[in-house]
């Protein structure tokens, strides 16, 4: 869960995909500026932190990054139960990694925190000759179930910050229930992220 | 508060006429818990714990708590041991020891001290090991000794340091851990003891663990095994050793105590066990008590502190006899690889290894050198019998080397065509494709563009998930076969021995997660018996899933350490010398080591998974072996008894199920 002091905020994300796709590349990418073109599979889970101030709050992301095999699914949940945002990875140059994508959000919508902010990364963009997932195809599945979506490269780094920072405007305004009580979010530009885009 | 007894501080007669027969008709009921100043006749209590036990009989099948208190009356010190009500738990943690169980009830009074003057004692002689509790041994002046007294809540230093408050003690000059009281005779000694009280060091006991039978003494005494007698005279005497002329008398208790060691943690595992289902006498209500307490911030950093100053493993060796004595808790000193000369002498005229045992312990305490790893390997992991001939070896090698061929064949000649129409070979194809282009890639064997040994670990492991199609491929395999290929740089070769190490490890790659969850359950339970405040604490922090250790035991440390070094875990590993699981005592014996940091710092789940994460690269080796050895040999069959039996990497019982259960559709 999100939870909140004096205008920060610790969110807990979770990255869930197939194997492959680059989940701990895009975390890496994002928390160390690195890239690797060999990054060893994820075994069990890592965990990673970091910061992000947007406007004047600051969103500390406890990141829980997953092993992707099939195999090791039914030990997702205990990552992604209580947390507060979701990034869904696929390759774009596998449609079955798209077809896992959509197994993971419906699992997160069926057992996920209903108020979890989920995002959508059609990873390794750079590749565009090997494309076999399309834009518009990842857009319309991803409006049509409420995430936002956006193609990245933890190659080049497009887009990589971007994901993060969009969610972490989206926390405050999707967990208005979630604040404990007597702990106010004060400050928190709350239109912003209305205006904000989302799409690649 | 709980309901303790108490008994009359006010009555100062001589400890020796406190024999302990007559102890039982002094104690006086107090319905109050107060614990801290004076109860009658004017005597200030300056040290009280509770939870200070003893354990009667050898087995330690059941303990005697109670509270250890120290007080003053006038300016003498008195100290006072006064065991708690008596608990059902004597009676059901015999069960299995076999022998008539001990008379508790009578035991309790036996073992009161109600008052005995530290004018009357000649020495105590601590224990603080990195394993298990701490305790001292109180040594009267005429030779005469009383059991050890366990603090199962920490507090030895505190004991010490209370009673140099109070009294006179040095630090013996023949052993680090005896501080003799009412010491005049070297007024050197006066001198520099008053400079200090040592630092509490991680020690044991001088007898070797590898030969731990070496005395059959007073505690081995069948009579005292039986617990039939106990009168004052021979419990008092059997705890009694000669006045210290060559030896210490309660040093050679300390070793018999320390030898039984795993006995004592047993009991202290059922005595756990108790804990939590039995509420309905007073000693257990209390420890609930202290449970609920401790499970509170305040009292866990309390505890922990004290845990940290007593038994945090930073052994500074400021003489030589406690270096000594550092060096066999630690299990033995590593030795250096076994080289090619000495892996000869280990043949026969036609090959065969004679005495495979004292091959696997040397390899279990050096490793081997590399230029003969890829023989050792082959028997180690059991692709080859210790009893072949160098011909029958050679005949197997040729036999397996077509049968790899044939099993390779098989999806060899999966045509395009036929791919197109085998989903599960297309997707387990492409589960391994992409793990074999992030494996190791940085070791020069495997580096680069095109690498052939990449797609010869590509073959092996598709060949293997044809071999045992039930099982498959599962992410953490190609980091198994690795330093396999490495080292055999055979593709068939390195394909049978990966069989071999899969018939032991497969498991870790159930669907079900079934051999994995063993081994973190046998784990939870050693860190139980081996580690209690951190047991407490993963409970208390609900981490007692051990799920951050997940890495560590599925692919056996391999993302831990370098590369070579990894192989030379794995020869140790394998070498099954001591126990087939040392793995989850190397576990334990990290976990521990950063014991003090985990709880100090209050670690949730989350960020024990950082924590554990982060420390590869930085686990040292060798002191993790050894450690490992330590806690193995100290845990004893208590500590085999943790694992169930099936438990990865032991190999898996068979059943009708076939060995790999299919829960779901296999990829």
């Amino acid at each position: 869960m999100a939870t909140t002091g004096n205008n920060s905020v610790n969110a807990k994300l979770v990255l869930l995909g197939d194997m492959g796709a680059g989940k701990s590349s895009l975390v890496i990418r994002f928390v160390r500026g690195q890239f690797l073109e060999f990054q060893e599979s994820t075994i069990g889970a890592a965990f990673f932190a970091q910061t992000l101030a947007v406007g004047d709050t600051t969103v500390k992301f406890e990141i829980w990054d997953t092993a992707g095999q099939e195999r090791y699914h039914s030990l997702a949940p205990m990552y992604y139960r209580g947390a507060a945002a979701a990034i869904v990875v696929f390759d774009i140059t596998s449609s079955e990694s798209f077809e896992k994508a959509k197994k993971w959000v419906q699992e997160l919508q069926k057992q996920g925190n209903p108020n979890m902010v989920t995002a959508l990364a059609g990873n390794k963009c750079d590749l565009e000759d090997k494309r076999k997932v399309e834009v518009e195809e990842a857009r319309t599945y991803a409006e049509e179930n409420g995430l936002f979506f956006l193609e990245t490269s933890a190659k080049t780094a497009i887009n990589v910050n971007d994901i993060f920072y969009e969610i972490a405007r989206r926390l405050p305004q999707a967990q208005p229930a979630q604040q404990p009580a007597g702990v106010v979010l004060t400050n928190t530009p709350a239109q912003r992220s209305q205006s904000s885009s989302c799409c690649s | 508060m709980h309901e303790t007894e108490q008994h009359d501080l006010s009555d100062d007669s001589d400890y020796a006429a406190a024999s302990r027969h007559d102890v039982s008709r002094s104690i006086l009921r107090s319905d109050s818990g107060k614990s801290t100043t004076s109860e009658a006749g004017g005597s200030e209590v300056v040290y009280s714990k509770e939870n200070v036990a003893i354990h009667p009989t050898q087995y330690a099948s059941e303990r005697i708590s109670g509270r250890l208190r120290l007080f003053k009356q006038g300016s003498s010190l008195f100290l006072s041991w006064i065991p708690y009500k008596p608990t059902t738990d004597g009676s059901a943690v015999l069960q299995g020891q076999g022998s008539s169980s001990v008379p508790l009830e009578k035991d309790r009074y036996l073992y009161t001290i109600k008052s005995l003057p530290l004018a009357d004692v000649h020495s105590i002689r601590r224990h603080t090991p990195a394993l298990g509790w701490q305790y001292t041994i109180v040594v009267l002046s005429s030779g005469l000794a009383y059991p050890p007294f366990y603090f199962y809540n920490g507090g030895v230093r505190e004991f010490l340091a209370t009673l140099k408050h109070h009294v006179f003690i040095v630090r013996s000059a023949d052993d680090a851990n005896v501080f003799l009281v009412n010491n005049f005779r070297d007024p050197l000694q006066r001198t520099l003891s008053s400079l200090e009280l040592p630092g509490v060091v991680s020690i044991a006991n001088r007898t070797s663990f590898h030969k731990p039978r070496i005395s059959m003494s007073s505690l081995d005494d069948p009579e005292r095994v039986n617990g039939a007698t106990y009168d004052g005279t021979s419990s008092t005497s059997e705890y009694s050793g000669q006045p210290k002329k060559s030896h210490d008398p309660a040093r050679d208790i300390s070793i018999q105590v320390l030898e039984k060691f795993s006995l004592v943690t047993k009991f202290a595992r059922e005595t756990t066990s108790h804990l939590f289902c039995d509420s309905h006498d007073g000693l257990n209500a209390y420890e609930k008590k202290q449970q609920n307490n401790y499970s509170s911030v305040k009292h866990t950093s309390s505890q922990s502190d004290e845990m940290e100053k007593t038994s945090d493993m930073s052994p500074v060796a400021s003489d030589p006899l406690e270096f000594e004595e550092l060096r066999l808790i630690w299990g033995k000193q590593r030795m250096h690889p076994l080289s090619f000369e000495e892996w000869t002498s280990f043949f026969d005229s036609e090959g065969r290894i004679t005495d495979s045992k004292a091959l696997r312990e040397r390899i279990f305490y050096g490793g081997v050198e590399d230029d003969i790893r890829k023989k050792v390997w082959k028997f180690l992991l059991g692709y080859h019998e210790y009893d072949s001939t160098d011909a029958e070896r050679e005949y197997l090698a040729s036999v397996k080397k077509s049968e790899y061929q044939v099993i390779k064949t098989q999806w060899k000649s999966i045509s395009a065509a036929q791919a197109k129409r085998f989903t599960k070979f297309r997707e387990r194809k492409g589960l391994i494709d992409k793990d074999v282009v992030r494996t190791d890639r940085s070791i020069a064997y495997y580096e680069g563009d095109d690498n052939p040994n990449v797609t010869i670990l590509r073959d092996i492991l598709l060949t293997y998930s044809f071999y045992n199609f039930d099982l498959g491929y599962c992410q953490g395999m190609s980091d198994l076969l690795s330093p396999i290929l490495y080292v055999m740089e055979d593709e068939s070769e390195s394909f049978w021995c990966f069989v071999a190490l899969m018939e032991r490890l497969g498991p870790n790659f159930n669907r079900d997660q079934s051999g994995m969850h063993s081994q973190l359950f046998a784990l939870s339970k050693l860190v139980e018996i081996l580690d209690s405040p951190l047991h407490n604490y993963f409970k208390q922090a609900d981490c007692l899933n051990y799920f951050f250790c997940f890495r560590w035991i599925l692919i056996q440390f391999k993302r831990e350490f370098e590369y070579d070094q990894i192989m030379h875990l794995w020869e140790v590993l394998w070498t099954h010398h001591l126990s087939e699981h040392l793995h989850l005592y190397m576990c334990v014996a990290i976990l521990k080591k950063h014991r003090k940091k985990i709880m100090g710092e209050q670690m949730d789940f989350d960020t024990l998974l950082k924590f554990i994460n982060e420390l590869s690269g930085h686990i040292d080796l060798d002191w993790t072996i050894r450690e490992a050895e330590a806690l193995c040999t100290c845990a004893g069959e208590n500590g085999a008894a943790c694992i169930p039996p099936g438990t990865p990497p032991s190999l898996p019982i068979e059943t009708d199920m076939g060995l790999y259960p299919q829960d779901d559709e296999v990829l």
